[in-house]
Formats: structure tokens, sequence, C-alpha cells
């Protein structure tokens, strides 16, 4: 574990210095990054570390969020005053109180029925906040102000910024010292055997409720960043798509490691600031790859990364950089080939395309990758199959290549199991 | 025959039904401390079910089951655990991505009522961590303290089953069928283990080979049917004719 405090540190380091480089709009996402970070950390300590998977954690998100904006309408009207440095901790008992009330009735079910009263939960207040104009303000929702505080008046994105870096970073701490703790690791003795605890002395449901409630109050810490960030919130804050997404990032991220969820939703949310400027189709390839990701490498990126640094000392090194090359080479083959076609049929299939069909009764040439295509030739369609196809040869090649170097070293071919694409590979 | 300040498991006219259907029809049983119980009987006979009555799994139908002197009958699992009764699982039923030295220090925290702490390091707390790895190597696992438990074999997984009862500092065990599924030399080895570990402790245990009941346990009790057939010494129950026919005999024909 030599290699994990320097790297923490440089990590730290570009963290602060960075950002200052860039406008406006990258500062944003990088918040939005920060925040989606310490969202998914508070929920892989319910799902990762306890073993409950929550399909709801939008709500103490929404609800940290809400507590957050009316603390700081309170400030605003003058009626308290409290730092704004302060206020994402209101998020956080809201989240705490929400999740003891919710996690009591939700742990009592364990595993799909767990899930389902989760999602349940959620959907209600989805339902329901848009009526509640008093506490959700309705379907406007709420709106603040952040107030100046010891002469910052966070009034620029990159004050933001450095406000919840500090606070994301002190949570995460909290959050990793927290699995090293002796209730840290109860709760992975409860992810593995909530059965067993029981007749170890634990009351499995109390020890359910707590887990459920840190984390809760953790998500509601993130929210209350959201909602300080942005300066309002509504009750689309409750949907779905944002509880989805939080599962999404941890998956793809990988769930066993503690930095698992907080890599997937920075990739994800920068991939989202990054290609949702440039396509529709971007949850699409959100989508894709999540698929990939789980086919492929069930343990998330994170995973892949730790198998790595466990199998450090049997890999041969210097023979593995130019098949992962080629495997990312065929890997860039393929996802050109995907995106010509999707963004093909985007174009073609778009409102403003099948106007011009429909009036002129012609399919004009459309524009994509520097040049234009006919979408009735052959031609344009045999472009992705060309790139598809060699791709694919490449990568199954490449990936049995890597498959045998990881199983040839040694005997202890059980722990390759996590190697990287292999599995798919033959 | 037993001298009832000795008595440290009372099960007292125990009744459980499924539905309709009676399980258990009156069962009456004393484990005198210091003593190791075999609990023999036919496949159905409800040892199982006995068991799961005593750990708290569920409560009886009626009667009651008294652990030292006090009812534990109705008690969750938990609260019967801290009265000082522990079980393991005829399946193996471990924490399969914890160490083995973790799975026996969750038993070791609670002894030691570390339940909610998340103030303290666990990797600190030097008299926890001795303490486990202590009672790891008296289960002969001490060279396997960082191993998955779920990465394990069969038999150091069973080891470590008893190791994880013994962990919360109970001084009545119930081990049901610790050697289910073993081979010859490995049933010989954990039985002698079952006696090396369960010295000071009272110790009840299902089984159904009758080699390691005959040399290991001190009485047998034979179940058969929801009842209890006849309780007595291997010698007394080996020529016992109700449970020669009820049991032995089918074996022995």
């Amino acid at each position: 574990m030599r290699y994990k405090l320097p790297l923490i540190a440089l990590l730290l380091i570009a963290l602060v210095a960075v950002p200052p480089l860039f406008g406006g709009g990258v500062q944003y996402a990088l918040v939005n990054a920060l925040i989606a970070s310490l969202f998914a950390a508070a929920f892989n300590l319910l799902m990762g570390q306890g073993g409950m998977l929550s399909f709801g954690h939008a709500a103490y998100f929404g609800i940290g969020a809400f507590a957050v904006l009316h603390l700081m309408q309170a400030v605003e009207y003058g009626y308290m005053g409290v730092p704004t440095v302060l206020l994402p901790l209101a998020g956080g008992l809201a989240g705490l109180i929400g999740g003891l009330f919710a996690g009591y009735f939700a742990t009592m079910r364990a595993g799909v029925y767990f899930s389902l009263v989760t999602l349940a939960l959620a959907e209600l207040l989805f339902s329901l906040a848009p009526h509640w104009e008093g506490i959700f303000g309705g379907e406007a929702g709420l709106s603040s102000m952040r107030m100046p505080w010891l002469g910052f008046n966070f009034g620029t994105t990159l004050e933001v910024y450095y406000l919840t870096l500090v606070w994301v970073v002190l949570c995460l701490a909290v959050l990793y010292a927290y699995t090293l703790t002796p209730f840290g690791r109860l709760t992975q003795a409860l992810r593995d055997n909530s059965q067993r605890i029981r007749y170890m002395g634990y009351n499995a449901h109390t020890t359910k409720v707590v887990v459920f409630a840190i984390s809760t109050t953790f998500a509601g810490i993130a929210g209350g960043l959201m909602a300080m960030s942005n300066e309002t919130a509504n009750y689309s804050i409750f949907s779905t798509h944002i509880s989805a997404e939080v599962v999404l990032y941890t998956f793809v991220g990988g769930s066993t490691v503690f930095f698992g969820p907080i890599i997937g939703a920075s990739i994800f949310t920068l991939f989202g600031f990054v290609v949702s400027g440039a396509t529709n189709a971007w949850l699409l390839y959100q989508g894709l790859i999540f698929v990939l990701v789980m086919l492929f490498a069930p343990k998330g990126i994170g995973g892949l990364i730790q198998a790595h640094i466990d199998q450090r000392h049997r890999l041969p090194w210097a023979r593995l950089p130019l098949p992962y090359a080629v495997l990312a080479g065929g890997g860039v083959f393929m996802s050109l080939a995907v995106v010509f076609f999707i963004q093909s049929f985007e174009h073609v299939l778009s409102n403003r395309y099948q106007a011009v069909v429909a009036r002129t009764g012609e399919w004009p040439d459309y524009h994509l990758f520097g040049a234009s295509w006919d979408p009735l030739s052959p031609v344009t369609w045999l472009v992705p199959l060309i790139l598809f196809v060699p791709g694919v040869i490449i990568v199954r090649k490449a990936a049995a290549r890597i498959h045998e170097m990881w199983e040839g070293q040694g005997a202890d071919v059980e722990k390759s199991e996590a190697a990287p694409a292999t599995s798919g590979g033959h | 025959m037993t001298r009832n300040d000795d008595v440290v498991l009372a099960v007292r006219d125990v009744t459980k039904s499924f539905g309709g259907l009676e399980i258990m029809k009156g069962v009456n049983l004393d484990l005198c401390r210091g003593e190791r119980h075999a609990l023999l009987g036919p496949n159905g006979a409800g040892k199982s079910t006995m068991f799961n009555l005593i750990s708290g799994e569920f409560p009886p139908t009626s009667g009651t089951i008294e652990l030292q002197g006090r009812v534990i009958s109705g008690m969750s699992p938990e609260a019967i655990n801290r009265a000082g009764l522990a079980r393991s699982f005829q399946i193996t039923n471990l924490f399969a991505r914890l160490s083995a030295l973790e799975n026996i220090r969750i038993g070791v925290m609670a002894r030691h009522g570390i339940r909610f702490n998340l103030l303290r390091r666990v990797s600190r707390m030097k008299s926890i961590n001795a303490e486990s790895m202590q009672l790891l190597e008296r289960v002969r696992l001490g060279h396997r303290a960082d191993t998955p438990a779920g990465d394990m074999t069969y038999s150091e997984q069973r080891s470590l089953e008893i190791g994880m009862t013994l962990a919360t500092g109970a001084d009545v065990i119930l081990l049901d069928e610790p050697t289910a599924g073993m081979s010859r030399e490995e049933t010989a080895y954990i039985v002698d283990l079952i006696r090396e570990v369960t010295t000071d402790k009272t110790l009840i245990m299902v089984e159904h080979d009758m080699s390691v009941v005959f040399g290991l346990c001190d009485r047998i009790s034979v179940l058969v049917y929801g009842k209890i057939l006849a309780t007595g010494t291997p010698d007394e129950i080996r020529n016992n004719r109700e449970v020669q026919e009820a049991y032995l005999g089918e074996e022995a024909a």
C-alpha cells in the first residue's frame, strides 16, 4: 500500500491546481463529477460493503438537496445565520433522518424485496413532491442564493468547486476510514452472511438500519452540495433516472473496490459533459458501456485495476503493453464502427432530415466525421462493417493472448478470473 | 441421573408445529455442565428443528427452554448468543469474502461488546486481534489467517466454522453435523479438534457417524419422529432394544 498515499496526494494536488486553468463549463462539470463521486461512494457503502442494492437512493440525495435549499432560504431571508460552508450538513441530517425511517422498513426484507421497497419509497416521494408545495416548491421547485462568508462570496464556479472539493474529500476520507473500523468490518460480514451474524450476537436488523442510515447521510450531503452548487432543485431530483445513474456509476466503476464507484462516477459525469454536447445519443452510449463492462469486466474498472495490483508480482509486465495496445486498437476500430452506425441513424432518422425526405422525396447526403455520406449507397454502410469485422478479430486475438499471459503465470489460476476482458475473448 | 444444579440447558416439553404438522412432540432434554452430548436420529426426526428451537431461529409452539436457569425460548438468536449459547451450521455458513481471521474476529468483537464502534481502527485493537489469532490457531488455521474464507478447502471451512462458534465465548456449543461430507481421515481430524476445543465447554452435536458419536460423546439422545426415544451413555444406547429397532437396527441390517 506504499503507492497509495503518494498517488492520492498527487491526485489532490491536481484537483486543486488544474481547474483554474479551465473555464466555468469544465469547472461546473468537475463539481458535478465530485458530487456524483460522493453520491456513488455513499451508495456503495450500502451496496458494496453492506450487500444491499438500493434502487431508490435518489430519495436521500433529493431530501438532502431540499433541506439545504430551505436552510439557504432561511439564511437569505435573515432568519438564521449559518455559514455557507456548513450548509451541506443540513443535507446530511435530512439524509440521516430519512434513512433511519426508510431503512427501518426496507431492511426488514433482503435481496430483491429490499430493492423493490427502496424503489417504491423513492417513487412515492417523486409522485408526492410536486404536490407538497410547502416542502418541495411544487413543480418549479425551490431556489435560493449562496450568501457570502468570511470574504468569500461564492459567486464564481471556481469558489463553489473548491468548497465542493473540500466537502467531498473529507466525506470520502470518512467513508474510507469507516471500512477500517469494527463496525465497518461487521458491515462486510453482514454483506457476506446476514444470517450468521445473528448467531454471533449481533442484531442484524439494527445493523442494517445503521448501515442504511450512514449511507443515506452521505447521499444527503451529496444532494446538499448539488443544491448549493445549482442554487435550485425541483421534484425531478427524486426521479428513477437519478437512482439508476448511481447504480450505473457504481457497477461500471466496480463495487468491490472502495475507489471503484468514484472512478465510475467521475468517468461517466465527464463523459456526459463531453459527449452530450456532441450527440443526442449519449445516454445510449452510456448504456452500451454499462452492458460491455458487465459482460466483459463484471467487477468494473476498479476490479480490473485491483486485479492488476493483486497480481503485480506474477504478471509479465514487459510483455503486457503490446497485447494491451492491440486490444485497445481493435476496440477503437469497433467503437468507430458503432459510433458511425449510431450517428448515421441519428442523422437520417432525425425529424429535420425526414422532413426533407418527405418534401423532396430524396435522401440527401449527410455529414459525419468530416465527410459526406449517401444514406442509400451500400458503400456508406460498408464502412462500419469494414471497421467492425477486423476490430472484432483483433480484439479476440489480443484478448486470447492476454488471457494466456494471466493464466500462464503460476498455479494460482483462480484469481485470474478477474483478468481483463479475457473471459469474453475465446 | 442428573443433578439439577448441573443442568446448563434444559428443554422442557417442547413442541413445534408448522401449519398443522407437529414436528416436535414434547421433547425433554437435560444438558449437564461439561458433557458432550450427541443427538442421533434418522432423517426427518427433527434434529435440525431442535437446534433451531434452541438457538432461537423460531420459538417453540409450547414448552420452555432454559439456559443456565434462564428461559431463552422465544428470544432472538442474538440474545440467546449473548446469553451464552453458540451454534454452527450443517451447511457451511461463513463470511466468504472476509479472511479466516476476520471471520473469527467478528465473534470476538461481539464477545467484548464491540458492535457499533466507528471510532477505532480494528487493526489497532491489539487484544481483539491477539485473541482472534489465538483462537484461529486453536482450530489449527493460523497459517491461513489472511485467506478469504471462501477460498479455503471444505475441511478447513468446517474447522473455521467451529472456531467461529467458539469465538463469541459461549459456554454451550451446538454443532450441527460438523463432519458432514467429510472423508474418514478428515472426520478423525475434526473429531480430534472438537474434543480439544470443547474441553471446558458443554457440547451438543447432531451427528450421523456412529463411530464419531460413540468415541466422542459422554451421553447420547436418540430422537425419533419428534420425541426423545432414549437418553444414556453410549453403551446404554447401544444396548437399548427400542433404539436398535428404531434406528441402529436399520443400519446394522
